[in-house]
């Protein structure tokens, strides 16, 4: 359900005082180089910020998506405590408010779908629930990198599930403010209307934008082409090379399969259940009381992965969670990313349908 | 302290050091935060890095170090003969550890190098189920008390007692640490089993493997990894020998 | 500096319990509360075997009692606080608010810290889980029920059900199938269910020695000592997958149709509500659209059996 949008401009230093103020006044995570590989180049990772000359605004992309922040890697589900062989148990759903600042359209998108999964399924997950409401979002646009491939996943523009959301029109941002807080909050700052070179601005960045995906991966009919290509060799030949790391799991922003972990505390007063964020490439993933293992095969596994992510599950209406945003290709030491699997498989496809279909200029 | 109608009470813990540094005992008595909760779980019944009392009649030994010395073989027979569990305590325990660096070279250069010409009885360093049954691992090099507590609770109340099974890249991509490769670094992060928090890559100090390897492995596509990236795999070699934890590996590699 | 103007205001989620609307499926159940678990104390421990054993339980809150619905075939997420949470299939009667039934074996860490509690314990159940047996479809057709071993503890709320209702059903066929006499669990009820529910039994067992009378074989050997209407036939198919595989490629030769034959998968659900993805298999949540199953359905899963 879209809500009605208010649009406004603003110049760029106007910006970063507001950014300044709102990341001063909360607690904020935004862009931030933490680091320069090899090559020189920086890394950026969505970390806590202080003031707005911490944030790289125009960062390329994070090794790691912001996920973790509504869904954390480690989350208490509940804690007991005992007496005299009885026991209280007790849940909290404790989240206070923070500002994301900073997401791309994929990483608000991907959040888009976590809330399908965790609030629009059966059974409503009220610790996502409590951070979902309590997290303010500023999305930026940005200009896509060689290897993204959103676009193919129609996942490279965003209508909701943000707060305001920023494109980027040369001297200054071209705001689409969704949420009455915070356009209660640029109300105190210098924005104006968009004038009519903006709108033409405006037109012209999203064109540019749509137009530069120099990646794409061709998802039409791919979840019954999954079904189809389920005992498919390639699952073998690539699992052959996963490591399984659990890497691509742990920075994907749509990744949330989780292991639900208890403990005894060490005063033995109580204990703890926690949920913890897994990967569908770790080889106990699918292991049950007693040993066996459902998926003993890490091209089983890695197959399991590319399964939920590209044909979706039937609880959640078959929906693609790829957002596209290739993270998982590039922190793969196996250079296993959807690109090459997704192709390979449709080559696959293609020969065998050309071994069967008898051709028609033989005559 | 009575749960669920069934008694849970403390244990009687033996500790003893074998050829190893005695740091992995003192991990016990590290982390304050949480010392004396620890302490009330177990009783010590012989541990001269904390008491001078000696009893004989504890249920669980830690036994840290590797084997370098016959007399050392008697020793343990008799602390397995007397524990109910016996475990393996840091990686000398686990796999031979740094001791076992010494096995590559012919043992009396090993101690001509070391001990100058004086007289040493010495054996190649061997990992302490090779010589009796073990019950528990417990890798790392030093252990790290976090685990061993979450071990210790586990025994004390029968519960789950199980190391993480996945490789330590997990705990690493969590801390959002930058990965050691992409600063041009080898890593035995992605073969090596979680559990310590990635407390090396997250210093910027590639991964030895302290705790072994995690399960189930894929090893050629790690060795693959390391020439793709264009890094020596002699140096491969060299840090998955280091604390002896992939000496299966190596010697396949070798066959 | 912090200014209050600028503050995002936060939304607290603790002040009332989280209970929401249960989804359709859950007919009996109007309200669920899911994160919180229901405190039950362990009223009495009955051995069953060497390795199983039958819990009874009672919710302590009167009006929770209340709340706790289930249909035959759900599970439901049992904890023993401390030691952890596992799936275990209701085995007790829909009608019996007093006690809820479960049948367990000591399989992995959590089963095991079970069967070391002593009647009296406090533990916790959240639920009821997942699909059931479709009960009222079943009505005025003759149901044969088939198990495996353990396959006994989903099957014994059908069972009740059945005896429950009795007039609604035809001819109502149990058959048994065990590796040895000992796994023939609950043969304390045999005749009761025979004689009050009107169930007509047969068992088999794989290994025996000379004190076991009955017949020896698999369970598919079963299907020779009787006939029925396969045409007005309902199956319910409990045990190992390998077992229903068999079983349910032989009830298809005989003329049941794949829909009418119901299956219960096992996996290690970690959650119960569709999110850690534990229990998948396919693209199919066992503890969402399963642990029941028709067999149709089953066979179009990818990596079921």
């Amino acid at each position: 359900m879209e809500k009605p949008m208010i649009y406004k401009v603003i110049s760029k230093p106007e910006f970063k005082s507001f950014i300044d103020t709102l990341v001063k006044s909360n607690t904020a995570y935004g862009p931030k180089a933490v680091d320069t590989d090899r090559l020189g180049n920086p890394v950026y990772q969505f970390m806590h910020v202080q003031g707005a000359d911490e944030i790289a605004f125009d960062y390329t992309v994070t090794h790691s998506s912001a996920k973790h922040l509504l869904l954390p890697f480690r989350d208490e589900l509940s804690h007991y405590s005992f007496r005299d062989g009885d026991w209280d148990q007790e849940v909290r759903y404790d989240a206070p408010p923070i500002v994301l600042i900073g997401l791309r359209p994929c990483d608000i998108n991907a959040i888009n779908i976590l809330d399908d999964v965790m609030l629009h399924g059966p059974y409503p997950s009220p610790y996502y629930l409590a951070r979902r409401k309590n997290t303010f979002i500023i999305g930026m646009d940005h200009l896509p990198l060689a290897d993204c491939f959103c676009k193919s996943m129609n996942r490279h523009t965003v209508n909701h599930g943000f707060n305001l959301f920023c494109s980027d029109i040369g001297d200054r941002y071209y705001l689409a403010i969704n949420s009455a807080n915070a356009f209660s909050f640029l109300k105190e700052f210098r924005i104006e209307d968009p004038s009519y070179e903006d709108n033409c601005n405006l037109i012209e960045r999203r064109k540019s934008i749509k137009n530069s995906f120099a990646t794409t991966v061709e998802v039409t009919g791919l979840p019954v082409f999954l079904d189809i290509e389920f005992d498919s060799p390639i699952w073998q030949k690539w699992g052959d090379k996963c490591l399984s790391c659990g890497s691509c799991a742990m920075v994907c922003p749509t990744c949330y399969c989780y292991s639900v972990e208890e403990r005894f505390d060490i005063d033995l007063k109580g204990s703890t259940r926690q949920n913890h964020l897994y990967s569908c490439n770790l080889v106990d993933f699918a292991q049950v009381a007693g040993g066996h293992n459902f998926r003993p095969r890490n091209g089983d596994r890695l197959k399991y992965r590319y399964y939920h992510h590209y044909r979706g599950f039937a609880a959640n209406d078959n929906q693609q969670i790829c957002v596209g945003c290739n993270r998982c290709g590039r922190a793969c030491l196996a250079d296993i990313n959807p690109k090459d699997v997704i192709n390979d498989l449709r080559l696959e496809r293609e020969s065998c349908m050309t071994c069967v279909l008898p051709s028609p200029d033989k005559t | 302290m009575k749960h669920l109608g069934f008694n849970i009470g403390k244990v009687k813990i033996g500790s003893f050091d074998f050829t190893c540094c005695e740091g992995c005992q003192l991990q016990l008595a590290n982390r304050e935060s949480t010392l004396p909760d620890f302490l009330a779980l177990i009783d010590v019944r012989n541990f001269r890095e904390i008491s001078s009392e000696r009893f004989d009649d504890y249920d669980i030994a830690l036994v840290e170090g590797s084997v370098t010395r016959s007399d050392e073989i008697e020793r343990l027979k008799k602390i397995r003969a007397q524990a109910k569990v016996l475990v393996a305590f840091g990686s000398c325990a686990c796999f031979g550890g740094v001791n076992s660096l010494k096995n590559g070279i012919p043992q009396e250069e090993a101690v001509r190098e070391v001990y100058d010409g004086k007289t040493i009885e010495t054996m190649p360093s061997t990992r302490i189920a090779d010589i009796v049954s073990v019950d528990y691992c417990i890798p790392g090099c030093p252990v790290s008390k976090e685990e061993v507590e979450r071990i210790l609770v586990g025994m004390v109340t029968r519960s789950l007692v199980s190391l993480p099974k996945y490789p330590v890249c997990v705990e690493c991509k969590q801390r959002l640490n930058i990965c050691l490769f992409d600063l041009g670094q080898l890593c035995l992060g992605p073969v090596t089993r979680a559990g310590c928090d990635a407390v090396c890559p997250t210093g910027r100090t590639a991964c030895l493997g302290c705790r072994g390897p995690a399960e189930d492995i894929n090893f050629p596509s790690f060795e693959q990894l390391v020439r793709d990236k264009k890094l020596s795999s002699s140096e491969m070699r060299e840090m998955l020998g280091f604390y002896n934890g992939f000496a299966d590996y190596l010697e396949h590699e070798k066959s | 500096m912090h200014d209050m103007r600028f503050t995002i205001p936060g939304q607290d989620l603790n002040r009332e319990p989280f209970a929401f609307k249960a989804p359709d499926f859950q007919k009996k159940c109007e309200v669920m509360i899911t994160d919180r678990g229901y405190k039950c104390r362990i009223t009495n421990i009955v051995p069953l075997s060497d390795n199983e054993r039958l819990f009874l339980l009672r919710i302590v809150d009167p009006v929770e009692r209340e709340m706790f619905n289930f249909r035959p075939g759900q599970f439901l997420m049992l904890e023993v606080p401390g030691y952890g949470e596992a799936p275990i299939s209701i085995s007790s009667s829909t009608s019996n608010h007093e006690f809820i039934e479960l049948c367990i074996r000591r399989a992995g860490h959590v089963t095991s810290a079970l069967f070391e509690t002593r009647q009296g314990a406090m533990v916790s159940i959240r639920g009821p889980f997942g699909t059931s047996f479709p009960m009222e479809l079943m009505e005025g057709k003759n149901v044969l029920m088939v198990v495996g071993g353990l396959g006994i503890a989903p099957m014994r709320a059908p069972l009740f059900w059945i005896g429950n209702h009795r007039d609604r059903y035809l001819d109502v066929r149990l058959l048994f199938g065990a590796k040895d006499p000992s796994q023939l669990l609950f043969d304390y009820q045999f005749e009761g269910w025979q004689r009050v529910s009107n169930v007509k039994m047969h068992t088999i067992v794989e290994h025996a020695d000379e004190s076991w009378k009955g017949r020896k074989g698999l369970i598919t050997a079963l299907f020779d000592e009787f006939t029925f209407d396969a045409k007005e036939t309902y199956a319910i198919v409990c045990g190992p997958p390998v077992m229903f595989k068999f079983v349910c490629h032989h009830l298809d030769l005989m003329g049941i149709p794949m829909n009418r034959m119901f299956v219960s998968l096992e996996r290690r659900m970690h959650c119960g509500m569709g999110k850690c993805c534990r229990c998948m298999v396919g693209s199919t949540f066992t503890c969402l659209d399963g642990p029941v199953f028709d067999y149709w359905s089953v066979l179009n899963l990818k990596e079921a059996i």
